[in-house]
């Protein structure tokens, strides 16, 4: 398990990149999604997950649709063009804060 | 994956409520989260409460959910896209509660319908003549005079002001004249029908002044010479449907042949005449050398340069009267007139001006072209608009504030959330908006269907000016300010509730509360009552001038019209429908008791008394109309002493005449008139003042009883008959039953002898019953406006007291289970309406006594207008009221207390 801490950061990036990658999903398979990826080290708690994507809604990254099934309502997400093309940006990003980080910390990044 | 059954969700989001999920568009979300957690859970063989459990610590239980929530609803609150959000709650609150947003929507649709429909009226009557670039500059001449009795405001000057004024005052930049004698006959010269069209003498500046496009012609040339015409499009059209009709001819009125010099376009309906065709006055000889004071009153426009002051203007005529005037008065009336002494006696002679914007709705004088609107009914109109969209904005106010009740749990927990008082506001205010928004699109719709009835009612051609950018900007900021009209208040109001008490479930204020609420409701019944009132007062004047007696015998006279057409054969026309058994009167006249018929006043006065200044007081402008023999007969009048006119009597012809008992009074003949003598002039100089050589005078042989030939607002003014000869009309007495004979022997005689000219007639008491027209519209207007304030006041009273009846649910069902009766929680129900109701009632009494008090002082006719009228008034408002409410009340006091207790 990783720290909340240096999740903190990433956690939009992580949304936009796996909405990128599969399309249509509600928050529960977000999750799910995280989990399996991670093999189980990264746990999007729910309490952050849903202010984050209400946040990249609101900001116009998230498009939603909303599907009754049975008695419940699920609500999907999926990128927008904004939000696709920031989902690029975002990883890239990432990949070189990775790097400036490994030279920072003097350590070999495979 | 195991599937959650039915119970186990209900159950899921039975807990999450109670944990205090409740956020819109959150709460689904999480609901789903937890479920597909639970049912992972589940999967891996845990049983349903462990999983929920379980998935709920994932949260971090209750607290981390309300975190959440929280954090949820600190994004929201803090992006740009706030709106859409607002917009979305308030459409899904909308749908929710479907029956209050349709009586609120139909409410104010019908209300905003009426509202535009009213302004398009007032646009219209305000916008008169504006269609002149110059209109800002351009006046009319008016001429007020006071001499002796004779009392006169006309919107005409004489002729010769024309040139006066020009040689004298600089800052006149052009003028035009227009001299109206009524209606011609115009015809081709090679065809053989003619038609009367409207047609009016007029200055060849007339295109300098006014703003007339042409389609044809030169204005600069067009009415320059003598005997030259020019037609509108739509004249131009028929008489010369193969096109160029400048340089053709018309013939007006069989005998002077007009050349077409320009074809205009048609007048638009928003201008104070509306004439086909305008006929150079050039030359026209009753026109030329005619004094100030004698003939040729005609209508005289000044078109003013640009700065002038026409107050400076104006104040220059009192001089220009000592100049002018006087001189011509002095000679007129001989001996040793000045105007000192003219003046001392009480007479008076004025001029003024008419701004031509002002002269729809602000003049009323003697000699305007057409009956003018009135700016009265203009403001009364508005003022009913106005009053209608508040009666439809307290409706949402009242529903909106009545429901808080059931939105206040959501006030509270969103407060708690840490939404500010002012996002709450926002969301309400945007509720109000997008329903205002709806209510507008309706009232378009409903416009755009109702303005033809309108149009037949008020005897208008408005249209929704669809294709005008500002209508559209009119109508945004119409939105935007009946939105915060509506919204304000109760956003306010909801936005300002404690979340402590909310949330204790302290709030009773649904229901009671309600004297903001109970005022609204009192206020709405003011105005409706109001309205209702002005209905039946109107109603009541107007069955009161048309059964009051009126002097003559309106019902079954027919009257042929043209009568000028049979010539020398209108006596053998007369004589021989006499013969017919079903006829049994007839006379030949052109005066008639009703409006449009012939007019002819003079000034009179006792034999003996020489019109000079000194006398002048017993002049006495007097009506003088040409009958013959059976006229009192035919029309049904009484004599009241002496004798109508006879055949025994040879010199009735000359020398007498019959006055009505006003004329009596006026004249101060005493209780004996008869054998009393009047005297007049009754020849004109050339210069159209009275010739003094030419008095003579007639004896009184009888009184006839006063009869109404003038609206009622109108006191009944001196008239003499005299038996001499005028053509214009002969009216026939017919037995009932015979209608349609009588007609068709009628016509039949016409044909044989006048058969080159169409049959025209209509019935004595229907063009009585025309005089009234104006009455009759206001009146049915007024029902409308009154019968839709009354509509949508009930429909918001509907709508609260089914949420009344809601709320007390329990409360009727534990009364009646202790044994209440149906009638009396009925009543129980129906009296706080019903109070508010009488208290209404009280108020608008006033209120409206005043205004019936003020439009009626215009009649010199008045009907009684009593207590009964408001008690009626009220009533009605009362019966409507209850019975909107009773379905209401009933429903809810029926419904079996088992049913109603077991709930919730």
């Amino acid at each position: 398990m990783h720290s909340p801490e240096l999740l903190k950061g990433t956690l939009q990036t992580i949304v936009l990149k796996v909405l990128k990658d599969h399309g249509k999903m509600y928050g529960y398979e977000i999750t799910q999604r995280v989990k399996e990826l991670s093999s189980g080290h990264i746990l999007l708690t729910e309490g952050a997950l849903y202010p984050a994507l209400h946040k990249l809604e609101a900001d116009g990254l998230l498009n939603t649709e909303v599907v009754s099934i049975g008695k419940r309502i699920r609500k999907y997400y999926t990128l927008t063009s904004p939000g696709k093309v920031q989902a690029k940006e975002r990883v890239a990003e990432f990949v070189d804060f990775i790097q400036t980080m490994g030279s920072v910390l003097q350590v070999k990044l495979n | 994956m195991a599937e959650l059954t039915k119970d186990h969700i209900d159950y899921i989001i039975k807990d999450l409520h109670y944990r205090g999920i409740v956020l819109e568009g959150f709460e689904d979300e999480i609901i789903d989260h937890v479920c597909a957690g639970v049912e992972e859970a589940m999967g891996s063989g845990k049983k349903f409460i462990d999983a929920y459990e379980a998935t709920l610590r994932s949260f971090g239980n209750t607290d981390g959910l309300l975190e959440t929530q929280k954090k949820v609803i600190q994004v929201r609150t803090k992006t740009t896209s706030m709106f859409k959000n607002y917009f979305l709650l308030a459409l899904r609150n909308h749908i929710r509660n479907k029956f209050y947003t349709t009586i609120n929507v139909a409410g104010l649709a019908v209300g905003i319908a009426s509202c535009i429909v009213i302004m398009l009226f007032v646009k219209h009557e305000l916008g008169y003549d504006n269609f002149n670039d110059k209109a800002d500059r351009i006046y009319r001449v008016n001429t007020a005079l006071h001499f002796g009795s004779v009392q006169k405001r006309l919107a005409l000057g004489g002729a010769q002001l024309n040139d006066l004024f020009r040689q004298n005052y600089p800052e006149i930049e052009s003028t035009a004249r227009l001299w109206d004698w009524g209606p011609r006959y115009v015809r081709r010269p090679e065809h053989n029908e003619r038609v009367q069209e409207k047609m009016v003498w007029a200055d060849s500046t007339l295109f300098a002044v006014f703003t007339l496009p042409l389609v044809e012609g030169d204005a600069r040339t067009a009415l320059k010479e003598p005997n030259t015409i020019a037609i509108s499009q739509t004249m131009a059209a028929k008489y010369f449907p193969e096109g160029n009709a400048v340089g053709k001819s018309l013939l007006i009125d069989d005998n002077v042949n007009h050349r077409v010099t320009a074809v205009f376009k048609d007048l638009p309906e928003n201008s104070h005449f509306h004439f086909d065709m305008f006929r150079s006055i050039v030359e026209l000889p009753e026109s030329k050398n005619m004094s100030l004071i004698g003939g040729g009153w005609m209508n005289i426009y000044l078109l003013l340069r640009e700065g002038a002051d026409p107050q400076q203007l104006e104040a220059k005529f009192p001089a220009f009267i000592e100049k002018y005037v006087g001189p011509q008065l002095a000679d007129a009336l001989q001996g040793d007139f000045n105007m000192e002494k003219f003046k001392s006696q009480g007479n008076s002679w004025s001029y003024w001006l008419t701004p031509l914007r002002d002269i729809h709705l602000h003049s009323d004088l003697e000699g305007e072209f057409e009956a003018n609107g009135n700016i009265t009914y203009v403001y009364l109109f508005s003022a009913i608009a106005l009053f209608i969209l508040i009666v439809a904005c307290i409706n949402f106010m009242n529903l909106s504030t009545a429901r808080s009740a059931s939105r206040a749990r959501e006030v509270g927990i969103r407060k708690v959330m840490g939404s500010l008082r002012t996002h709450l506001v926002r969301q309400f205010l945007t509720e109000s908006f997008v329903l205002t928004f709806i209510s507008f699109v309706l009232a378009l719709a409903i416009v755009w269907l109702s303005l033809p009835v309108f149009n037949g009612l008020a005897l208008k051609t408005l249209s929704v000016p669809f294709d005008q950018p500002s209508f559209y900007l009119a109508l945004v900021a119409a939105i935007v300010t009946v939105g915060f009209l509506a919204g304000l208040y109760p956003s306010f109001f909801l936005a300002s509730f404690k979340p402590v008490n909310v949330l204790k479930g302290k709030l009773a204020l649904g229901t009671k509360s309600g004297i903001v609420r109970s005022s609204l409701v009192v206020f709405q019944f003011v105005i409706s009552i109001f309205l209702i009132v002005g209905t039946i007062a109107i109603q009541k004047q107007l069955h009161y001038v048309q059964h009051k007696k009126i002097g003559f015998q309106k019902d079954q006279v027919i009257i042929v019209h043209r009568a000028g057409f049979l010539k020398n054969h209108i006596q053998a026309f007369k004589d021989e429908l006499l013969q017919n058994t079903s006829i049994t009167a007839g006379t030949i006249t052109g005066y008639l008791p009703v409006t449009g018929t012939w007019r002819n006043a003079n000034t009179y006065w006792p034999e003996g008394k020489i019109p000079t200044h000194e006398d002048v007081k017993d002049m006495v402008s007097m009506e003088g109309w040409f009958v013959d023999n059976d006229y009192v007969k035919t029309l049904g009048m009484t004599i009241k002493q002496g004798r109508d006119f006879s055949r025994e009597f040879p010199s009735d012809s000359t020398e007498a005449i019959v006055l009505n008992e006003s004329a009596v009074e006026k004249f101060e003949l005493g209780p004996n008139p008869l054998g009393k003598k009047l005297s007049s002039f009754t020849a004109n100089r050339p210069d159209g003042s009275p010739d003094p050589n030419s008095i003579k005078s007639w004896t009184v042989i009888g009184v006839v009883e006063d009869f109404h030939f003038a609206n009622m607002r109108e006191n009944i003014a001196p008239l003499a008959l005299f038996l001499q000869r005028s053509d214009g009309y002969v009216a026939f007495r017919f037995k009932s039953k015979s209608t349609q004979a009588v007609l068709d022997k009628i016509e039949t005689l016409w044909k044989k002898l006048a058969p080159e000219n169409a049959f025209e007639y209509s019935f004595l008491d229907e063009d009585y019953g025309k005089m009234y027209d104006t009455e009759k519209r206001l009146a049915s207007i007024f029902a409308v406006f009154a019968g839709l304030a009354i509509v949508i006041a009930c429909l918001g009273l509907f709508a609260l007291a089914a949420f009344t009846a809601e709320q007390r649910t329990k409360e009727i069902g534990i009364r009646k289970t202790l044994g209440a009766s149906v009638n009396s929680i009925v009543f129980l129900l129906s009296r706080e309406y019903g109070k508010l109701v009488l208290i209404a009632f009280a108020l608008s009494t006033p209120v409206a006594w005043y205004g019936v008090q003020w439009w009626i002082q215009g009649y010199s006719y008045r009907a009684t207008i009593g207590l009964s009228v408001y008690m009626l008034a009220g009533g009605i408002a009362l019966v409507i009221a209850l019975l909107t409410i009773g379905y209401q009340c009933v429903r809810a006091a029926m419904m079996n207390p088992a049913k109603s207790l077991r709930s919730e």
